[in-house]
Formats: structure tokens, C-alpha cells, sequence
């Protein structure tokens, strides 16, 4: 084995990269731009495309319509060219994202909410679970760092959170949905603060400032929701990073030594090619990632690469989720955007165990969409009673239920705490596979009782203050089966290589030049959206992968 | 597309989304407004995953009575009739005349005219009220028990 010098050489398509990562989504964007920047040869495999922001519906007269099918989150409903199936016949909740340069957050709602300081401690706190290997604290001027690139809104001061440093552009206006969700929250006299998003209020790294045009869920046309296509890569790409796109990975290639050399993949046009690199880099998701690392098993490593823990794809964490719909009997322009969150409560948070619970949950309102948002959320027909009389949702209770909720109803998301189970798992399906014959994956995943009790114990919480502020209507939808945007867990960080597959830095603890950066590798969930924390993480291990490039061992 | 839906079919189409989405409170009925006409071929063109349980639906329905038949399918054939209903529903709420009825500009840009005034929330006070019950996040330990 040696230790190499990464060099700042351009590559040709045949050299060997100093680096190659797998997927360009915000993790993987994040290590691409700042290794490219630090003159270090990268390569990147992407499954998915460049995205083509005048493909978005958002402009047109059929946004909603097409939303509910080309541009839905979950894989094996929209069956884009892109996309793998995922057997999820033995899953509580349905995994959701996107293939393509920025990855699943091309449909993400934007909701910037880096995860708190209790949440890298619940087993010091609640005894559950386990900590993560670093603090809160030390994530913080990462944390800093990558809000001015991702050009975070939002305004300063949240008593949520320990003072920081302020967002690089103002929160975006709340509007009537947003003031009328913080007088609920008033009227209890429960926390609620401006929403902090993705989605600047002002031109910033190359995104257009917010027109509030709603259509955050189905790609922002505009260019103004923060995706990596527009904030990372054309830096990257600057700095001399090569992004390979219609790029899908079979497996990670190992020598006799136990080191990862590279990559086979089949591109666009079904040929089966390989890319060799001195260090690989996983950043492919919570269900991706075991993927490629169960798919890579060996004769050395005969579990799958990285597995001698035996933890890769186990502790699944998908982030049960409730919604709560309230109706009111005044105007709030709910279709108006933006789909980011209005304002957030963290009101309960943080563990109170006579709830019944341990951990918490973060609560953020959005807008309800257009007209036929009134029978439907973000392309799920979660408010559709299966039993209902053909009157009962259509004829002139369907009139009666428009004029009653289009444009005076929000809804409020509640993503609770989900604390990691060995039996919430990605497996290798035995005989589906992806269109190249790729074995796709397959999920066993349960609610776990404190999921079901802190989300029930949200739920009552939530329309007592809609009732509180006046609402006409309640509707409670609890966990959703289409609400699993956020894919952690599946390879988890930590000190042990007995009871982790990486350490603090992203490092797999069985291949030393074998890196993963996305969200797998979480510990625990939090009960926020994790885009931030992935982000920030990232950047972390980058740093420090630069900092130690002299030491590093490559095959 | 066009061959798919002949005259029977539109017929057809015409009945149930008039069961569907009637003429009520000011409100025109679903024919009134042509989602049977060339809004219907536009829709199937948007989503042609839907064909299969659209015409499915339809077909079983012919020549029923559209009330009677909506109801069938209900019960024997759901998602030939949420197939309908959302072929109904999407071309009856993209008519420019259906969306002034209820007000709905479409998803239109609206930039906010100046992102560094003042919020109102912030001028009076409500934020303020949030800010004086304090901080609530819990401090992270100084030790971790790993």
C-alpha cells in the first residue's frame, strides 16, 4: 500500500481520478466543489441528468396535474427514465427522491433546519439510541460556512437554536397563511418562529431571488430554491471536477490489499464502463448507499464492502410523519408561495417523557396549494377517504369543499423524532431490478411506538391550536405512508468498527480510501429535515479529507 | 390520442364529470365548460398513465345512466373512477373561467417588493412575545456518555 499525494493534475478520461463520487446530490455536490477548489482531481458519477429548469411545470396552466405524476417523489409512482423500483411492500413509509445533479432536493420544500444540540446526544439525555461522535458546537462553523453557499433566508434569533451567525439573505414574507398559523401558536402561547429556507430572498451564488410562485415541490422554475445544480456545480465544474451524468454505479472495485480502486458503472447508453480512482467517495443516500455497498460484496468481503459490522442498510430511519390541514373562514392566498415553511414550531421539541415519548418533533406550516390541493397533498391523495359514496367527495360537496378550504386552508407537517431500529433495513431485492439489470433495493421498515405516540401526542397538539386560532376545519393525517424524504441511518457513524460502518469523518472503518459523506451515515434522525446537517457534515469531512490528503492510504 | 376518444367515449365522459362536478351555487357544471371537448385530449396528453383507467371506466359505463354508472364504478372500480374524476377535475380547474370564479390567479409571480423592510410581525411585536419566553433548545452536554 502507499500514500499518495493528491495532485491538482486535470484528468483525462482514462487516468485515474484522484477522487470519484458517487452522486452529485447536495452531499456529494458539497465534496466536489471544495476538493475541485483545493486543486484535487475529481470525477463524478451521476444517474440522473442535469436538470432543465424550463422542464419544471411550475409556470404552466397544468403544474398541479402533471405534479401528481412526472414530478411526484416517489420513484415507483413518477417511474422516470432515472429511477430504480424499490420493493416496499413491507414498508411503513415509502421512501421518496430523485435522480439528478442536486439531487432529491430538486423536489425538496427547501425547509432549512440544521439539527439541534440535543440531537447529537439523546443517549447522554434520554437514554435511547446512541450519540453521534461530535457535538452541535463543532458542527457550527461548517454549519455557517455552507448557509452563505446554499444562500439561506431566514431572520436570526430563533430561541430554538444557540446564537449563530445571521442568513446571508432576509426571511422571506410569511404571509396570511404564515401570520394566521402564528396567531394559533399565540393563542397557546407556544414557540413559533419566521421560517428558515432554502430559498433566498434576494439574487445570491448564482440563484434568483424567491417570486413566491409555490411550486418549490416540483422544481423551482425560477432558479431561486437552492439546489447544488445551481449553487456547486458550475463551481466545481470551474475548478476542474468532471461530472459524468446518465452514470449508474454496479459496484465499488476493491484490490487484493482490501482497498476500494474505483467503480464500474453503465452509462447512458447501456455500455458498461469503469472509473478508477485513488479514494471513492459514497454519496448516493440512506437507501443508495447500502445499495452500492451490498451490491459490491466480494470474495473478501462476502457481506457486502464496509460490512464487517454487519450494519449496512440496518437502522433505517425515514422520519414518520403527520399532517394536519386546517381550514379557516377568511382569505389566505394559500396557493401563494413560497412552499417552503411559513414559520416553525419546535414548541415540542425536545423530550418531555410524561408525554408518553422520548424525543420530539418539529412542526412547519406550508400553503395548501392549488384546487385540487383541496383533495390532495404534494401528489398524494392523502385526503381521500377509500371508503367514501361517490357523493361524498365529488358532486356538490366537491364544490362545497373547494370553496370551502381552496385558498383558506394550510397545512401544518410534523416530522417526528425517528430513533433507529436494527430491523428498519435495506436489503438487495432478489429478482427486481433496475432497468440495467441492477438489483434494486428492498425495505423492511415498522413505526416504532414512540413514533406513533409522539406523533399522535403532535397531532392533538396541533389542532388544539388551529381550533385556538380560529380554525373552521380540522383534518388529521396520520403517518403517511408518501412522506419518506429523509433516508438516514443505514450506515452508521461512530467511534466502534464494531457498531459503526464509518467514523466521525466519513472514513469506512474496514476500507480505509472508502468514504461515504450522505445522510447513511446519521446515528440518529432529529425530528428535522436534514438537507443542512447533511450539508454541513459534509463539508466537515471534506475539510478534513483535504487536510489530511498527505496521509492518506490509496490503493 | 384523438382516436382513443371517439364519440361515444366523450359522451360518456360528458355524463359522469356532469355527476361529478354539477352546476351548483353559481358554479357552471363541468359540460359548461368543455372538459369533454379539446381540454380532455390536452389532459390525456399530460398524463396518459391515466388512459388505461380512464378508458376502462368509461367503456364499462356506456350507455348507462352516468349517475348510476359513477357509482358502480365506485364501488367495483375505483380507480377508474378517481381516473375520471381527476381528468374532470384538473381540465374544469384549468379553464380560465373556472379559475376567476374562485379567484385563483394560477401560480403567478409575485416578488416581494422589498425583502429588507420590516416584518409586521417584528413591528408589532408578536415576534417579541416568542423571544421574551426565552430559549427553549436543551444545551449539549459537556460529556457524551459514548
Amino acid at each position: 500500500m502507499s500514500k499518495s499525494n493528491l495532485s491538482s493534475k486535470k484528468l483525462d478520461r482514462n487516468r485515474i481520478a484522484d477522487v470519484l463520487i458517487i452522486g452529485a446530490g447536495p452531499s456529494g455536490s458539497v465534496a466536489a466543489k471544495h476538493l475541485a477548489e483545493a486543486g484535487i482531481d475529481v470525477v463524478c458519477l451521476e444517474q440522473g441528468h442535469m436538470p432543465d429548469a424550463n422542464k419544471y411545470s411550475g409556470r404552466r396552466p397544468e403544474w398541479e396535474l402533471v405534479s401528481q405524476k412526472q414530478w411526484h417523489p416517489n420513484p415507483n409512482y413518477r417511474d422516470g427514465e432515472r429511477d430504480y423500483p424499490i420493493n416496499t411492500k413491507e414498508s411503513a413509509v415509502h421512501p421518496l427522491m430523485f435522480s439528478g445533479v442536486g439531487g432529491s432536493a430538486t423536489l425538496y420544500a427547501g425547509h432549512w433546519t440544521p439539527f439541534m444540540p440535543s440531537d447529537f446526544r439523546v443517549r447522554t439525555l434520554d437514554g435511547v439510541a446512541d450519540d453521534w461522535p461530535i457535538s452541535y458546537e463543532e458542527l457550527t462553523p461548517f454549519l455557517e460556512e455552507i448557509e452563505r453557499e446554499v444562500g439561506v433566508s431566514g431572520l436570526g434569533g430563533n430561541p430554538a437554536y444557540p446564537p449563530k451567525m445571521g442568513y446571508p439573505t432576509p426571511a422571506l414574507p410569511i404571509g396570511k397563511v404564515g401570520s394566521k398559523a402564528a396567531e394559533c401558536l399565540d393563542a397557546m402561547g407556544w414557540h413559533w418562529w419566521p421560517g428558515t429556507n432554502a430559498i433566498p430572498s434576494l439574487p445570491h451564488n448564482g440563484l434568483n431571488a424567491c417570486v413566491r410562485r409555490g411550486t418549490c415541490m416540483s422544481g423551482c422554475p425560477e432558479g431561486a430554491k437552492s439546489t447544488t445544480d445551481i449553487t456547486h456545480w458550475p463551481h466545481a465544474i470551474k475548478a476542474g471536477a468532471r461530472l459524468i451524468t446518465g452514470a449508474r454505479v454496479r459496484k465499488i472495485t476493491t484490490n487484493d490489499a482490501g482497498l476500494a480502486t474505483g467503480a464500474v458503472y453503465v452509462d447512458q447508453s447501456g455500455r458498461e464502463r469503469e472509473q478508477k480512482a485513488s479514494i471513492v467517495i459514497i454519496c448516493a443516500n440512506g437507501i443508495g448507499t447500502p445499495r452500492l455497498l451490498l451490491l459490491s460484496a466480494n470474495s473478501r468481503f462476502p457481506e457486502g464492502l464496509a460490512n464487517s459490522s454487519g450494519l449496512v442498510g440496518k437502522r433505517l430511519m425515514m422520519h414518520p410523519f403527520s399532517a394536519v390541514q386546517a381550514t379557516f373562514n377568511e382569505d389566505l392566498e394559500s396557493w401563494r408561495g413560497p412552499f417552503g415553511q411559513n414559520i416553525s414550531s419546535y414548541e415540542f421539541y425536545e423530550t418531555d417523557k410524561s408525554r408518553g415519548f422520548v424525543r420530539g418533533a418539529k412542526w412547519g406550516i406550508m400553503p395548501a396549494g392549488g384546487p385540487l390541493g383541496a383533495t390532495s397533498f404534494v401528489g398524494s391523495k392523502a385526503f381521500t377517504d377509500p371508503d367514501a359514496k361517490v357523493e361524498d367527495m365529488w358532486g356538490t360537496n366537491f364544490h362545497d369543499m373547494v370553496e370551502r378550504r381552496f385558498g383558506r386552508s394550510m397545512v401544518w407537517g410534523i416530522i417526528g423524532e425517528d430513533l433507529p431500529e436494527e430491523s428498519n433495513q435495506v436489503l438487495l431485492d432478489p429478482t427486481l431490478t433496475d432497468s440495467d439489470g441492477i438489483p434494486a433495493p428492498k425495505l423492511l421498515y415498522k413505526v416504532s411506538e414512540n413514533s406513533e405516540r409522539m406523533l399522535r401526542f403532535n397531532e392533538e397538539r396541533c389542532v388544539e391550536a388551529c381550533l385556538a386560532g380560529g380554525a373552521i376545519e380540522t383534518n388529521v393525517f396520520h403517518q403517511m405512508p408518501d412522506t419518506g424524504w429523509h433516508l438516514l441511518g443505514t450506515c452508521m457513524m461512530g467511534n466502534d468498527p464494531k457498531k459503526s460502518v464509518v467514523d466521525q469523518w466519513g472514513a469506512t472503518h474496514d476500507v480505509p480510501n472508502l468514504y461515504i459523506f450522505d445522510g447513511s451515515t446519521f446515528p440518529t434522525s432529529a425530528g428535522l429535515n436534514p438537507t443542512a446537517t447533511i450539508m454541513t457534515l459534509a463539508l466537515r469531512q471534506t475539510r478534513r479529507l483535504i487536510e489530511q490528503r498527505q496521509k492518506q492510504e490509496v490503493a | 390520442m384523438m382516436s382513443l376518444i371517439d364519440d361515444t367515449r366523450r359522451t360518456t365522459f360528458l355524463g359522469i364529470s356532469d355527476v361529478l362536478i354539477p352546476e351548483f351555487e353559481g358554479m357552471p357544471a363541468a359540460s359548461s365548460v368543455e372538459v369533454h371537448g379539446k381540454m380532455l385530449d390536452h389532459i390525456l396528453t399530460l398524463r396518459p398513465d391515466l388512459v388505461e383507467d380512464f378508458l376502462r371506466g368509461l367503456d364499462a359505463s356506456c350507455g348507462k345512466d352516468p349517475e348510476f354508472a359513477a357509482k358502480e364504478l365506485n364501488e367495483g372500480d375505483h380507480l377508474a373512477l378517481s381516473a375520471i374524476g381527476l381528468v374532470a377535475s384538473a381540465g374544469y380547474y384549468m379553464t380560465p373561467q373556472v379559475r376567476n370564479l374562485i379567484g385563483y390567479p394560477g401560480q403567478e409571480s409575485k416578488p416581494d417588493t422589498d425583502p429588507d423592510a420590516t416584518p409586521e410581525y417584528v413591528s408589532n411585536g408578536m415576534l417579541q412575545e416568542v423571544i421574551d419566553r426565552g430559549p427553549i433548545f436543551k444545551p449539549t452536554p459537556l460529556k457524551s456518555n459514548i
